[in-house]
Parts: C-alpha cells; sequence; structure tokens
C-alpha cells in the first residue's frame, strides 16, 4: 500500500526533475551572456532612462527623477529637432548610397567572379577597416580640399574644381566609405546563397535578364538588403568623426550633441541621457521593424 | 554636495549602482551622479608615476631622464581637452590611478570646487621662486595653493601673411573682411573661446555673464557664420600651410609649430584681447604616489630641465630661470613670449555660473546646426 503510493507520487516529481533538467542546459548556457547583457547593457539602459528623467543634472549631484523636462526639451526647441533631421539625413543618405555602390559589388563577387579570387577580394574589401577611422576622415581631409588630390587631379584632365569640403557630401564621401565594407559583407553574404536554378527556370520562362535579376535575384537577397541597410544605418546614427571633420561648420548630429552634453562646457548629463534615449528608441524600433518584415519577406519567397 | 555612495571597485559600483536603482524606485530618493571618491589615498606602487597629461608636455627623453634621476617609473596617458580630463575624474574610478595631472586655469578652479585636489606642501617643492610674478598669484587659485604653473599661451589667429594684406590685427578683421576670407577661416572648436572672441570684439569681457551681451555676441558670430568654413581646434594646420585656408584661430603655441614649416604663416594677439591660459601641475586629493608627484614637480621645475624641454617641444615657460637658458631664437620669439603690453590685454577664463554655461551651450549648438 505505502510502496503503491510512493510510486505513484514519485511519478510527478520525476517528471518535474525531467522538466527541470530540461530546463537547466539551456539555462546555464544562456546564463554568462544573460548576465553579461544584463549587467552590460539592461542595467546601464535603465541607469541612463532614470538620469533622462532627472532635468538638468550635472556630476556630483543627486539623482532624483522627477519629470519629462529633458524629453520636452528635444522637441520643444526647433533647434534640436534640426539636429535629429540632420543625423537622419546623413544615416540615411549613406544607407541608400552604401546599398546603390554595395550591390553591384557583392554581385559581382558573389556570382561572378570564379572561386578562388572572391576572399582575396573580400579581404581586399574589408582591408581599409583596419586602420582608425580617424585617421580615414584626415585621409579625406587631403583629398577634397580645394587644393587637395582630387581637384589636382580635376584640373589636369581640364574639369573645374569642386569645394565640397566642409559641406555635406564631404560627410556622405566619408560616411559611405567608412560604411561600406558592411553592407558588401553583409549582402555578399545572402547573395553566395541565391538559388541559381531560380535564375535558369526564369530564363526558360522567357525573362530577359532584367526581369530575372528584379523579380528572383531581388527578393530573395531582400533579408540580406534589410539586414546591411540596418546595420549601416546604425552605425551612421552614431558616427561622428566624419560629421565633425568634413562637414563644416553647420554639421551638428545628434552623436555629437551627446558627446557636448556629457564632456563640453555645460556637463548637461540629464539632457544628454533624453537624447541618448531617444536614438536607442529609434535603433531599437528599426531592429523591431527588421525583424518583423525581415522575417515576412523572406517567408514570402 | 552629499556624496553618499563611495565606488571603490567595479563590483561594488555594479551592487552599488542596482542598490541605488531599486532605492530609488522603492523610496524616491536620490544615489549622486558620478561619484568622486573621497577614502584614504590606497598605497601604490612607490617606483610608479602615472600622469595624465596634455599630449604635446612629454616626450621619451623627459621620462627616461626622471627614471635617472629618481628610478622612479612614469606611465602617461594623454587627453585633448579639459573637459574630458574633468569627465574622467567626476566618472570616478579611473581618475583615481594618477598622481600628476595637468589642468588649465578654469580647469584648476572647477576641481578645487569639486575637493578633487590635494593642497601642495611648499616646503617639499624646490625652485619655486623662479616662477615669474605674473604668475605666482593667480585669479582661478588665489596664493597659488594648488598647482605650479608649467606651460602659457595666449589664443589669437594664425594668418597667411602672404594672402592677407593688410594682416589681421583685431577680431573686428574677421568681420570687415568677411567676404576676401569666406571659406577660408576656421574658429576653435572651443565654445568659450569663440563665444570670448565675440565678446572682446564688442567691448565685452570674456568671462562676460550678462544674458544681453551673451545674446549680442551670438548675433554677431551668427553673421560671421557663412564665411567660416568649420569650427576645429587643430584640422586647420595642414590646410594652412597647403594655402587651402587663410586664417585660423588658434593657440599660441600651434601656431609656433606651423609658422616653423612655413615662416610666412604668422601669429596675432588680437588688439581688443584675448584668452590667456596657464597649463599647470597639480596633485589629485587621492593620488596614489604623492612622494613621486612632487618629485616630478621638483624635477619640472628645475631650470635645465625646463629649458631643454622648451627647446625640445616649443611652449613657453613661465620659469623665469629656465627663461634665461634658452636659445635667443627662441626668447625673441614673440609668438611664444609676447610683451608685457599684449599681456595685459588678455584675460584668463574663468569658471562660469551655470545659467551662463547653458547660454553658451545653446547658442553653440544653434551655431553648429545652422
Amino acid at each position: 500500500m505505502s510502496s503503491q503510493v510512493s510510486t505513484s507520487a514519485d511519478k510527478p516529481r520525476t517528471a518535474l526533475v525531467g522538466r527541470l533538467s530540461s530546463w537547466l542546459e539551456p539555462l546555464a548556457l544562456l546564463a554568462p551572456a544573460g548576465v553579461w547583457l544584463g549587467l552590460l547593457l539592461v542595467i546601464p539602459v535603465l541607469l541612463i532612462f532614470q538620469l533622462s528623467l532627472v532635468p538638468g543634472i550635472r556630476p556630483g549631484q543627486v539623482v532624483n527623477p522627477s519629470g519629462i523636462e529633458n524629453y520636452l526639451q528635444i522637441v520643444q526647441e526647433p533647434i534640436y529637432l534640426r539636429v535629429v533631421l540632420r543625423s537622419l539625413m546623413f544615416a540615411l543618405g549613406t544607407t541608400l548610397i552604401c546599398l546603390v555602390l554595395g550591390f553591384p559589388v557583392a554581385y559581382l563577387i558573389a556570382l561572378v567572379v570564379p572561386k578562388q579570387w572572391r576572399n582575396l577580394l573580400l579581404v581586399g574589401f574589408v582591408l581599409p577597416l583596419w586602420t582608425s577611422s580617424l585617421l580615414r576622415s584626415y585621409a579625406w581631409i587631403t583629398i577634397l580640399r580645394p587644393t587637395g588630390v582630387l581637384n589636382t587631379f580635376l584640373k589636369a584632365v581640364g574639369l573645374p574644381a569642386i569645394d565640397i569640403l566642409n559641406r555635406p557630401p564631404a560627410v556622405f564621401i566619408g560616411m559611405s566609405y567608412s560604411l561600406l565594407p558592411y553592407m558588401v559583407l553583409i549582402l555578399y553574404a545572402s547573395l553566395e546563397k541565391l538559388d541559381r536554378r531560380l535564375l535558369e527556370a526564369a530564363a526558360d520562362l522567357g525573362a530577359n535578364p532584367f526581369q530575372a535579376f528584379w523579380r528572383v535575384t531581388v527578393p530573395q537577397s531582400l533579408p540580406g538588403i534589410a539586414a546591411g541597410c540596418l546595420l549601416v544605418f546604425i552605425t551612421g546614427l552614431g558616427d561622428f568623426i566624419d560629421p565633425e571633420l568634413l562637414g563644416g561648420a553647420s554639421s551638428m548630429t545628434m552623436a555629437r550633441l551627446i558627446y557636448n552634453q556629457f564632456l563640453g562646457v555645460t556637463r548637461n548629463w540629464g539632457f544628454g541621457s533624453a537624447l541618448s534615449m531617444v536614438i536607442i528608441l529609434a535603433v531599437s524600433l528599426a531592429i523591431a521593424l527588421l525583424l518583423k518584415y525581415g522575417d515576412r519577406s523572406s517567408a514570402n519567397l | 554636495m552629499p556624496r553618499s555612495l563611495l565606488w571603490s571597485s567595479r563590483r561594488q559600483f555594479l551592487t552599488g549602482s542596482l542598490t541605488a536603482l531599486s532605492g530609488t524606485l522603492l523610496s524616491g530618493c536620490g544615489w549622486t551622479l558620478a561619484e568622486v571618491r573621497q577614502d584614504a589615498p590606497k598605497v601604490g606602487d612607490r617606483n610608479e608615476l602615472r600622469i595624465y597629461t596634455w599630449s604635446n608636455y612629454i616626450d621619451q627623453v623627459l621620462l627616461e631622464e626622471f627614471i635617472g634621476q629618481t628610478g622612479v617609473r612614469v606611465i602617461a596617458d594623454t587627453y585633448d581637452s579639459n573637459d574630458v580630463m574633468l569627465g574622467t575624474f567626476q566618472a570616478g574610478g579611473r581618475g583615481s590611478i594618477y598622481s600628476i595631472v595637468y589642468p588649465s586655469d578654469y580647469a584648476v578652479a572647477k576641481m578645487i570646487d569639486l575637493k578633487l585636489l590635494a593642497e601642495l606642501d611648499k616646503s617639499r617643492i624646490v625652485g619655486l621662486e623662479n616662477i615669474l610674478a605674473k604668475f605666482q598669484n593667480s585669479q582661478y587659485d588665489p596664493g597659488n595653493r594648488f598647482h605650479v604653473p608649467i606651460s602659457w599661451g595666449t589664443t589669437g589667429l594664425i594668418y597667411n601673411s602672404e594672402k592677407l594684406d593688410p594682416p589681421p590685427d583685431d577680431w573686428d578683421y574677421l568681420w570687415q573682411h568677411q567676404d576676401k576670407l569666406s571659406r577660408r577661416m576656421t574658429l576653435l572648436s572651443e565654445p568659450r573661446e569663440v563665444m570670448g572672441a565675440s565678446l572682446r570684439s564688442l567691448g565685452f569681457s570674456y568671462n562676460a555673464t550678462d544674458p544681453g551681451e551673451l545674446k549680442q555676441a551670438y548675433a554677431r558670430l551668427a553673421e560671421l557664420k557663412p564665411a567660416i568654413a568649420t569650427f576645429t581646434t587643430d584640422a586647420w594646420r595642414d590646410q594652412l600651410l597647403a594655402g587651402d585656408l587663410w586664417l585660423a584661430m588658434g593657440y599660441s603655441i600651434d601656431a609656433v609649430l606651423v609658422a616653423q614649416e612655413n615662416p610666412k604663416l604668422k601669429y596675432v594677439v588680437p588688439k581688443s584681447g584675448s584668452s590667456l591660459w596657464v597649463d599647470t601641475l597639480v596633485i589629485p586629493a587621492n593620488a596614489p604616489n604623492p612622494e613621486a608627484a612632487y618629485a616630478w614637480i621638483n624635477y619640472m621645475l628645475q631650470p635645465a630641465v625646463a629649458s631643454q624641454v622648451t627647446e625640445r617641444l616649443l611652449f613657453a615657460t613661465p620659469n623665469a630661470a629656465a627663461y634665461d637658458q634658452l636659445s635667443t631664437q627662441l626668447r625673441d620669439d614673440e609668438t611664444l613670449f609676447p610683451p608685457d603690453s599684449v599681456i595685459e590685454r588678455c584675460e584668463n577664463l574663468e569658471p562660469l555660473p551655470q545659467k551662463a554655461e547653458e547660454m553658451i551651450e545653446k547658442y553653440w549648438t544653434q551655431l553648429t546646426s545652422g
């Protein structure tokens, strides 16, 4: 009798232990990353959020969240909105340029170039990333300045000189140059997996090469395009070296504004935190959209 | 200012911020942002001195000679703006490893205010009497209780004397020749300096706090802005040398360097006045190795050392005995050592009340976002 009771009671217990151990393994595997993310991402973001709720807090003052004045300040001052718009313009423009320039390159490397050359070409493309981004910006100053490399060349071939240093085009050039390798790498990864039989099938069914490209290749690489654009956009939004060095007198961007709030004259960490939260939210939103629509487009294939 | 939480290790910082966070969420009472450590200085390695300095005050020869004299190994980290240096100290942690720092005048005042500095024991310092009288008692640290001046200079205009005739002599020149200088001039990327220049051109003080005066200064800069190529503290050098720029607002020590490469580049301190800055040696309140810090100060005060390092790195020493040992060429260089009549027209940058700082910051954002 008693043994019967114990066996019937044992059943759910072993099931429970079984369920626990099936949880334990993934938990143990995820724990290091979870702790890492918790301590170095979640908590800092929460702290920044808390700071952003303290109007005008400076180092050494007591943190006492009291309201959303810092956020109102961003919205109310037209000047800050202009800064936000300029940052978005630089980031979006750079994304577009990188896509237009990067897609043919990735296509070429993934589908046209013989296999033994691919890795070499890819390494060549990534090579500029090994130098400091500051150095690359200074190099662009040397190239773009009125008597620089570019204008010397233009003059030599009889074209009129162009004066674009310290103007927005210079920022687009500098940022696109810095971020193009990311775009190419991601597009390459996605184009490499392209199913060529579908292209042959399209040709068999009477599609001309352009139709095949537009209706077969592009839809298949859409997830890659989305991921590449997102990466370039996010990195571009946070770039402050290129706008600062190449953009001239009116080149204030979000990243530089945040830098000034934390290390500049006023040291208004509350307002800086509010600006940071806006960027964090914008980036999170972009990622959420990608997860939602990126998956759907790949499911459509 | 209450300083309730003391972080002494990263772990403590994390648990501290956790408790602080939950504490604030639960009770609404505050924690203190970016705590400054106030605990007793920990005993560091006696044979190691960490200094935090501007990149242009240190070279290998200097460090090696110091090891030779004292046996103490120096590790130097550099910063490129006072604000970055202050940020390091205000954010706690990393600031506490340094025993010698090189803040500029107004940063000294701020650090005194934040109780970050140790008062100097003058009985342990040899050679202070060699410092020029005009640097013995400063506005930013009356009685020089916390600092020893190590270098000084002015802010002014560096220009291409071939292209600009008549040469610039005052801030007003920028406005008068706005068309000629269009996109051929740069101003410093320092809000205080740029606003100060505009304030001086209007006859106000570099340290003006009156909202009306600041507003006028901003309006004047906004008028000049279309002609300004960019705001930069050092990216102008190559472009000025290459002839793409004709005029740059800059510091006297940078002017000396470009003038060495191209003698046609001249430097002028504007007639209506400019800023006079002093870089100093200070010992942080919780310096791990104050012994070595005093040794470093005494070493830098030795006339022979000070004059040699001045010759090598080209900055203006406030040390009269060292000045006497300099080559005549350097002594007569009016960019580095302007006559007293020029210095009298200049002001030290002083810390401003928060309200004025906020106005300057806002005007700066307006100016640079166009």
